[in-house]
């Protein structure tokens, strides 16, 4: 019986899959206190929250891009969701709306100025960043709102069962949604076919005003919802929500073997990624290390995640070579 | 009643500084192929672009199955029925051969989600159709490039597309392949009613794949959709090029006690090359000849250390050397290379003249805390410059403002300025209007009988047969034959042909 | 028809000239105190550490690529300084050698790094960026040095020109002088260019670009390490905060001057001066923009509608240019 069948390792997520399964089973060995109901629980609250910011920037990535405001937007979200509901007198469903409506616009105009200008992404999205932060400090003064309503609290505090928090019922949803958008269906496809060239996809007769456009839109609006998760979590609406996404929405998609370039991206080995990140900060805290080593080893992780992809492109590279001179001359 | 499918009445096209398209025509029959001939420069580009929805005519008609009609982006053109067929370019690599062909409406299921079942099994239909025995699962980059090309085609067909273009589709495919596709092209043609419109510079494709023909002519039409059958080899030349097709009769060299300056022993190469002996003498001129694809660029990237040599021994001067990058090439061995993609690899096109003819001795003439004036560049280029009687308003201008022409002269100038010992020129007249690649010919000459020793790529067979002491015939990353010139055209390209068909 | 062709370089920086004279005069007008002894000099000790971070930039978007750790690096070097002087108790002047090797170090990790793998140096300096700073935060254990020498901190008060002008800003003009002539005049500095206009011609030429390119970010190292010892003076301390969490607050500083004074992003082409004016500009408004009253907090709102605009209208120009082209 062939229990792994051959193909499983050649994929992206098959390898992550292994070490995220080993990491869990090492850290539980020397720290039984891991597999606690509540370090659970903290586990699967950073997983939620990640998950969704990874999502967000992994479909820019998708289309060969890079989105620096994701934060940004997240930050502008959160802090209109809470004061729409603290000072304007906002219903919740109204607030979430509204917020979600801010994400979709903000992602529209860094796709629209984008596709229109012909500038890259990296260098709109540094002025967006700019702009939606400092709307968000102009609007907030720098000051929290820490009025949040009961069941906003209850919300982000809930477990459905044993450790399993209310909060990652949504990201949840949202990968689903992610793979199925990237897997099975038309436009994403075509985001794709953009991110591995703009040229062909042109002349395949794929509009980039669409495809570019429709991914920041979709990030914006991921960014949305991870502004207010944080609301929900956190209990209120600080000014500085988002400023620390950057390098973890770069991180997630990275170990999970996209390539910037664009063209190819992996929902699933993406959210191992995000597991991945979870897994190691959190092993940190329990073994009592210095919270600063997270963000150093994050950085270590991106470079090896990096060499490692380029060694098997390479490896890739190589083979079809090969390959193709054989072929050639059979 | 006439039965055309797509006619060109009097389309004239303006840039800046040139007319590229004055009044031409042309006519697609039904069901034919026909080709489309011209030098570079001619206008069939341009003719091409307007075909295909890139460009817009400044005046004249464009009709579709004789109607009139404007198209204003490529996919309208392709709406409208007419496909090109690029090299390679025209498909997504990561994605699977059956996503590829049915990308623009891929089938769905009642969620709306793709049905990939239905994808491979109806992109098979169209593979088998073109004969064509592979997996539409496999992965678009793991085919080679004949097969890609093919795999465009059957999605040009998929898409229902009545017109193909096809822009230099053999320029990398072996004889076997060739031959294939022009198999499957007669096929689609009968069974599909399908048009071609088939662009080569290889005149024996010409003859064997097409009915119809227009040349172009600076510009102009040389002939409009004539019946090949009416027209010989030696007709289309003079169509094209104005003139006889002609070979410099360079004198024989005289080339006694020639010092050997380089010699590869059993050179493989990470790329493939496999056992290349090859020597070069002091004044020689060697051509590499063969396909686009036999290796001989790559091996030139060989020898200036930009790919991976296996085994075996370069020699220089009797010396044995190790090469690992163009810079230890030209600093040490004094070996120079002339890209065959000056656009890319030969200039740098937001620099000026000046910059791009000094750039290989900035490091041999600067002084004092390395500093370099314009003065002692422009006293070291100068001469070269004016030598190769470069068009230039002054040192000054961007290099991209300059002609196709004076642009392959500065690429020239800054390795005479170098002073190589050996140069590799690669492809040194492709896209140059005929003045200048005499021009070019006389000054290789002249170098090696300065005693440079020069090692020409070239697919142009008279341009070979006219320059090199040597032909060396490359295939499938070997050599295949070495044959000394006797500059005689038909005994040589006889001889040149039989090792890369045999 | 050459000739007539204007060189848009130059109507660039005359451009940006022209508006750093407006500015001057719009402010001068309609504030108070803007031509006040004392905003002239706070605004020099601003200028000049913003124009060394533009700079530092510079020379990374010369490759085609850019250096997102440009603050955290910078940051990590002048802490690594302020050790040095304040724990170590070295001199002055080898200190500051010391700092800028750090500077220089870090730089050609991020460089060797990038030519190695041939990842874009976004990925390579983002990972870099949060490495430099946590660990100099683990060094530090994000606490400052606020001992410095005083002859180091001094400098950073002292006013010259009758008081109207820190001498920092001299050290700018210095090292923007001093770019200059390497770029234009010497064969490194036109290697440099070479490569970052197009690295396979540069590479067939006879430059090894790889190392051309580690270069570069050598330099970006050096001028992010200069930049910072300048604010290390201006402050009177080495703080890690000083250019925000992972040294952020750089970023925008660092893209604005020279995108303002005409770099390309794709690579290949330097303008000294043009970032030099790119930067006086930036901290002219942010500074006028303080004096308005339009409160701090709009003011990251109104540099990100800057950078916008600039680009936009970068766009603008190239495509009237085409026009113009076209047309004649």
């Amino acid at each position: 019986m062939n229990f792994f069948p051959q193909e499983y390792f050649k994929k992206d997520w098959f390898g992550l899959l292994i070490v995220v399964l080993m990491s869990g089973v090492i850290i539980s060995f020397f720290k039984p206190a891991f597999l606690s109901s509540f370090n659970l629980y903290v586990l699967m609250l950073s997983v939620s929250l990640w998950l969704v910011v990874a999502m967000s920037q992994m479909i820019i990535i998708a289309i060969g891009q890079m989105n620096l405001s994701v934060g940004a937007i997240g930050g502008l979200v959160a802090i209109s969701f809470t004061g729409l509901m603290e000072v304007h007198g906002f219903s919740i469903p109204y607030a979430i709306l509204t917020g979600l409506l801010i994400g979709l616009f903000c992602g529209f105009i860094n796709g629209f100025l984008t596709v229109k200008t012909g500038i890259s992404a990296f260098i709109i999205t540094l002025a967006t960043l700019y702009i939606f932060k400092g709307m968000n400090l102009g609007i907030t003064e720098a000051q929290p709102f820490y009025q949040i309503p009961e069941s906003i609290k209850n919300f982000g505090n809930a477990k459905i069962i044993g450790p399993v928090p209310y909060l990652i019922i949504i990201p949840i949803i949202i990968t689903v949604m992610m793979w199925l958008l990237m897997n099975k269906t038309q436009s994403g496809r075509n985001m794709l076919a953009y991110g591995n060239s703009v040229q062909s996809s042109e002349l395949m007769g794929i509009s980039p005003t669409k495809v570019v456009i429709t991914a920041h839109v979709i990030s914006g609006f991921l960014a949305a919802i991870g502004g207010m998760l944080v609301v929900c979590r956190l209990q209120l609406g600080t000014p500085n929500i988002g400023d620390s996404w950057l390098l973890p929405s770069f991180a997630a998609p990275v170990i999970g073997g996209a390539v910037l370039a664009g063209g190819k991206v992996d929902v699933i080995a993406t959210t191992l990624g995000v597991i991945i990140v979870a897994i190691i900060s959190q092993a940190l805290v329990i073994f009592k290390i210095d919270p600063f080593f997270v963000q150093i080893l994050l950085g270590f992780m991106i470079l090896i995640a990096v060499f490692i992809n380029r060694y098997r492109e390479y490896k890739e590279e190589r083979r079809k070579k090969i390959f193709i001179y054989e072929a050639s001359h059979e | 009643m006439n039965n055309l499918c797509l006619e060109i009445k009097e389309a004239s096209k303006k840039f800046p500084g040139v007319l590229a398209l004055h009044n031409a025509d042309f006519k697609l029959k039904k069901g034919s192929i026909h080709a489309l001939l011209g030098e570079n420069g001619a206008g069939k580009s341009t003719l091409i672009k307007i075909i295909t929805g890139l460009y817009k005519q400044d005046s004249g008609k464009l009709l579709i199955n004789n109607v009139e009609t404007s198209l204003n982006s490529p996919t309208e053109a392709q709406n409208r029925g007419i496909s090109v067929v690029h090299q390679e370019r025209n498909l997504i690599r990561r994605f699977s051969v059956g996503e590829n062909l049915l990308l623009n409406d891929l089938p769905k299921n009642k969620f709306g989600l793709i049905n990939y079942k239905l994808v491979f099994e109806r992109s098979k239909e169209w593979l088998e159709l073109m004969d064509l025995n592979i997996d539409p699962r496999t992965v678009v980059s793991d085919l080679t490039v004949a097969k890609m090309q093919l795999c465009e085609i059957a999605k040009a067909l998929s898409i229902k597309s009545k017109i193909l273009l096809l822009d230099e589709p053999t320029s990398s495919l072996s004889p076997q392949e060739t031959e294939h596709l022009f198999t499957v092209l007669q096929k689609i043609v009968r069974e599909e009613d399908v048009s071609i419109v088939f662009v080569s510079h290889k005149l024996e494709e010409v003859f064997e794949l097409c009915d119809q023909v227009t040349v172009l002519r600076d510009g102009k039409n040389a002939c409009t959709s004539e019946s090949i059958n009416k027209l010989t080899r030696q007709n289309l030349v003079k169509l094209m090029i104005g003139r006889e097709e002609q070979i410099i009769k360079s004198e024989k060299k005289v080339v006694s006690d020639q010092k050997t300056v380089l010699r590869l022993e059993k050179i493989n190469t990470e790329l493939g090359h496999h056992d290349i002996n090859l020597t070069l003498g002091k004044g020689e001129i060697i051509g590499l000849y063969g396909l686009v694809g036999s290796g001989r660029t790559e091996l030139a990237k060989c020898l200036l250390g930009l790919e991976k040599i296996v085994s075996g021994q370069i020699k220089i001067n009797g010396n044995e050397v190790r090469l690992d990058s163009p810079k230890t090439a030209l600093d040490r061995f004094k070996i120079g290379y002339i890209s065959e993609d000056r656009k890319k690899e030969g200039l740098i096109l937001m620099h000026n003249v000046l910059e791009n003819a000094g750039i290989t001795i900035w490091s041999k003439i600067k002084s004092f805390l390395s500093f370099l004036s314009d003065k002692a560049i422009h006293a070291k280029v100068d001469p070269f410059i004016r030598e190769l009687e470069v068009k230039t308003p002054s040192y000054s201008q961007l290099i991209s403002n300059l002609s196709g022409g004076n642009q392959q002269k500065i690429s020239v100038a800054k390795w005479l300025a170098a002073g190589t010992d050996i140069l590799i020129i690669d492809e040194p007249t492709v896209g140059i209007d005929i003045k200048t690649k005499s021009y070019i010919h006389e000054l290789i000459i002249g170098l090696a009988k300065k005693g440079t020793s020069i090692v020409l790529i070239s697919s142009d067979m008279p341009e070979m047969i006219s320059l090199a002491d040597r032909v060396i015939v490359m295939k499938n990353f070997k050599i295949e034959g070495n044959e000394p010139n006797s500059h005689n055209y038909a005994d040589m390209s006889s001889k040149i042909m039989a090792y890369i068909h045999d | 028809m050459f000739k007539r062709l204007p060189n848009f370089a130059v109507t660039n920086q005359f451009g940006l000239f022209l508006l750093v004279i407006f500015f001057v005069l719009f402010f001068s007008f309609f504030t108070d105190g803007f031509s006040s002894r004392f905003n002239l000099f706070a605004l020099s000790r601003v200028v000049a550490i913003d124009i060394m971070i533009g700079l530092a930039m510079m020379v990374v978007i010369l490759t085609g690529g850019l250096n997102l750790s440009l603050g955290a690096l910078g940051v990590s070097a002048a802490m690594f300084g302020g050790w040095l002087m304040e724990t170590v108790g070295i001199p002055i002047i080898p200190a500051m050698l010391l700092t800028l090797a750090m500077g220089g170090f870090l730089g050609w990790i991020n460089g060797y790094v990038t030519v190695k793998t041939g990842v874009h140096s976004f990925i390579v300096t983002l990972a870099t960026m949060s490495i430099y700073f946590g660990m100099m935060t683990l060094f530090t254990e994000a606490e400052a040095f606020r001992k410095l020498p005083e002859t180091f901190t001094d400098f950073g008060s002292l006013k010259i020109f009758n008081k109207y002008v820190s001498p920092l800003l001299l050290v700018s003009i210095f090292f923007v002088f001093l770019l200059f002539y390497f770029f234009k005049f010497t064969d490194l500095g036109r290697k440099l260019i070479a490569a970052g206009a197009n690295p396979d011609a540069a590479e067939l030429s006879g430059i090894s670009v790889g190392q051309m390119f580690i270069y570069c970010h050598i330099l970006s190292g050096l001028l992010a390490a200069v930049a910072a010892l300048m604010l290390t003076s201006r402050i009177g301390a080495a703080i890690p905060s000083m250019a925000g969490n992972l040294g952020f607050d750089w970023l925008l500083p660092a893209f604005l001057a020279p995108v303002l004074g005409g770099t390309l992003l794709s690579g290949g082409k330097v303008t000294v001066f043009g970032t030099m004016l790119g930067a006086i500009l930036v901290t002219l408004i942010t500074n006028g923009l303080y004096l308005i009253e339009i409160g701090e907090f709009w003011i990251r709102f109104f540099l990100g509608i800057i950078l916008l605009l600039a680009v936009l209208l970068d766009k603008a120009r190239e495509f009237f240019a085409q026009k113009s082209n076209v047309l004649s």
